[in-house]
């Protein structure tokens, strides 16, 4: 068990270095002494100022969300930090419905990433064990439509979605996300079960165990690595997306989460409220932060295996 | 195959479809309420003397062509950085991709702020060390809003290119560095006889994702420029927007689409073409 677990994520281990694992602390301490005292400062002193350059801004956004609305429309200045108020999201809470619009991202979101989950199992467990005529010709099929873009068929997609009642739907928009993440989500589910070595499930049969228990102890855990990724990619696939759903949704009360921003910026009269924008923005922001930073493991190992397949 | 059904089922009827429907609408002058006349090549034969849809194109290659080199060099700094799993750098490498996973959409909102004339960071930043008058309006002129929007980009891309290039990288084994640091090869020669060699397929791979990505690109102008002044920054999907959802010229747009969906397609068939190659003939060599 243990044994298998560990092969199931030696891929892993080389991209955390600074796990307890000793090939990683060797490393660490091998590019230490290739750079020498000098280099290695140079090294701490380049990652900070390129991170900062990265981060700064996200974290200026932050910061600004919490300014008053008239000082947001201001020149910056030092004296700005010490107006902080929570104003701009009570703001957009009473008088845009915000939360409304981050339920309806997040049921997009969740649903999204269950029903790949869902799909992409079901299918990619087929695909890994069995082989059926035409299996090898029905799997490219589906790898090449991650060769499409979606953003060139909007005018088909409309009118299809259109007929079926899916358009301003949003059930008709989770289907819609679904489907442009499975090929991704199918390939890793297949690529799960290949890895399996299923003597385990027949040894845990041998010594007794019920199919079930076979499924919680033995199984899950070599599958759940690849479920997570599949969700994750489908969650901020869908949580982020922009152009399907300013085509789809056409309702105000629909709104995803971009498109609420978007008719804050173009839909109101008069002055944007700029204050209220970059709250709105940091509300969709930071969900992605935390997912990432909890769950990067995950995020990268769907990476990779999109590198390895290239 | 009853397993498969629901995947199967699910990309016939939202891809390929769609697909097949969209060359039908691209021959017809399909508006979005009434009846529709099959006319043949007409809408393609449109495109090619549309002055309009010839910007889009055009300005699609333009910001493709200044924003790929950056995000490419940027992106493979940051990849020689973290690539080594010194202390740090998984911090560093979390960092340099947040941008990413954030999204182009959100971060396009708070861009839109940052670059308002007089209040916005960009114009205090730049009016300090003397680049920019702090009222300069990025979002309003041609230029103005390219230079912006390119900048933008590469800050919010290069963290892909970095992963991406990062996993080949780190697949290198060690002692093909060694072996050169006996050689007496310097860190130029070791990065450019070992590194760049055994990292084509991953470059390759980066820079395709990153040419899709920018042929694509609707986000960013849709929510800084709108594709103004006038129609100067509209970008491809959104001259196909545009045409479909506003002026209702389903047809014409979808024969936009196609020509979009082609030129894709070739892309990503070079792709395979030349990621298949470089893995055969490391096999072949391998053989001998």
């Amino acid at each position: 068990m243990t044994a298998v677990s560990r092969t199931s994520y030696a891929p892993q281990a080389s991209r955390r270095p600074k796990a307890a694992g000793s090939p990683g602390a060797s490393r660490g301490s091998q590019g230490r002494r290739d750079l020498g005292r000098t280099g290695f400062a140079l090294y701490l002193t380049g990652g900070t100022i390129a991170s900062l350059i990265f981060l700064l801004p996200l974290a200026w956004a932050i910061l600004r969300s919490f300014m008053p609305n008239d000082l947001v429309t201001q020149a910056p200045s030092t004296g700005d930090f010490s107006q902080l108020t929570t104003a701009n999201y009570s703001g957009i809470i009473e008088s845009n419905d915000i939360l409304l619009y981050v339920g309806n991202s997040l049921l997009v979101a969740v649903a999204t990433g269950l029903l790949t989950a869902v799909i992409a199992t079901m299918a990619g467990y087929g695909f890994a064990r069995f082989r059926f005529r035409g299996s090898g010709i029905v799997f490219a099929v589906v790898l090449v439509t991650m060769m499409i873009p979606f953003q060139a068929l909007l005018t088909p997609l409309f009118l299809e979605m259109h007929s079926l009642g899916l358009t301003n739907n949003l059930a008709g928009l989770a289907l819609f996300y679904t489907t442009f993440n499975l090929p991704f989500g199918v390939f890793v589910m297949r690529n799960t079960f290949l890895q399996i070595p299923w003597e385990l499930s027949e040894a845990a049969a041998v010594d007794g165990a019920s199919a079930t228990r076979t499924l919680v102890s033995v199984l899950r855990p070599l599958i759940v690595p690849g479920l997570a990724t599949t969700v994750l990619f489908a969650f901020l696939f869908s949580w982020t997306e922009f152009v399907g759903a300013l085509t789809f949704i056409t309702s105000n009360n629909l709104y995803t989460l971009p498109l609420a921003l978007l008719n804050m910026e173009y839909g109101s009269v008069g002055q944007v409220n700029f204050g209220y924008l970059e709250a709105g923005a940091v509300i969709a922001m930071v969900p992605c932060i935390l997912l990432y930073i909890g769950l990067q493991r995950f995020y990268i190992r769907g990476l990779m295996s999109g590198v390895v397949k290239g | 195959m009853v397993l498969v059904a629901p995947a199967v089922a699910l990309v016939a009827i939202f891809v390929l479809f769609p697909l097949g429907f969209a060359v039908y609408i691209s021959l017809t002058d399909w508006p979005l309420i009434g009846p529709y006349h099959f006319i043949g090549g007409q809408n393609y034969t449109l495109l090619a003397h549309d002055p309009q849809f010839i910007h889009s194109v055009l300005f699609t290659l333009l910001y493709t062509a200044i924003v790929t080199g950056p995000i490419f060099l940027v992106g493979y700094g940051m990849a020689v950085l973290v690539r080594s799993g010194r202390f740090g750098s998984v911090f560093f490498r979390t960092a340099f991709f947040l941008p990413f996973i954030v999204g182009l959409a959100t971060e396009s909102f708070m861009t839109l702020l940052e670059l308002q004339p007089d209040s916005g960071a960009v114009d205090y930043v730049l009016s300090k060390v003397g680049l920019a008058h702090s009222s300069t309006a990025w979002t309003v002129d041609y230029g103005l809003a390219l230079t912006a929007i390119c900048v933008f980009v590469i800050w919010f891309a290069s963290g892909l290119t970095m992963m991406l290039l990062m996993a080949g990288m780190q697949g290198i084994p060690t002692e093909l560095y060694e072996a050169a640091e006996v050689d007496g090869a310097s860190w130029w020669q070791k990065e450019w006889r070992v590194t760049l060699p055994l990292l084509r397929r991953n470059i390759a791979l980066s820079l395709i994702i990153s040419v899709i990505g920018s042929f694509l690109a609707f986000n960013q102008f849709y929510i800084l420029t709108e594709g103004g002044p006038g129609t100067s920054t509209q970008p491809v999907v959104m001259w196909i927007y545009e045409e479909a959802f506003v002026q209702y010229h389903l047809g014409y747009a979808t024969a936009g689409a196609v020509a979009l969906v082609v030129v894709i397609g070739i892309i990503s068939a070079a792709q395979f073409y030349l990621l298949r190659e470089s893995r055969d003939s490391g096999n072949r060599r391998g053989a001998r």
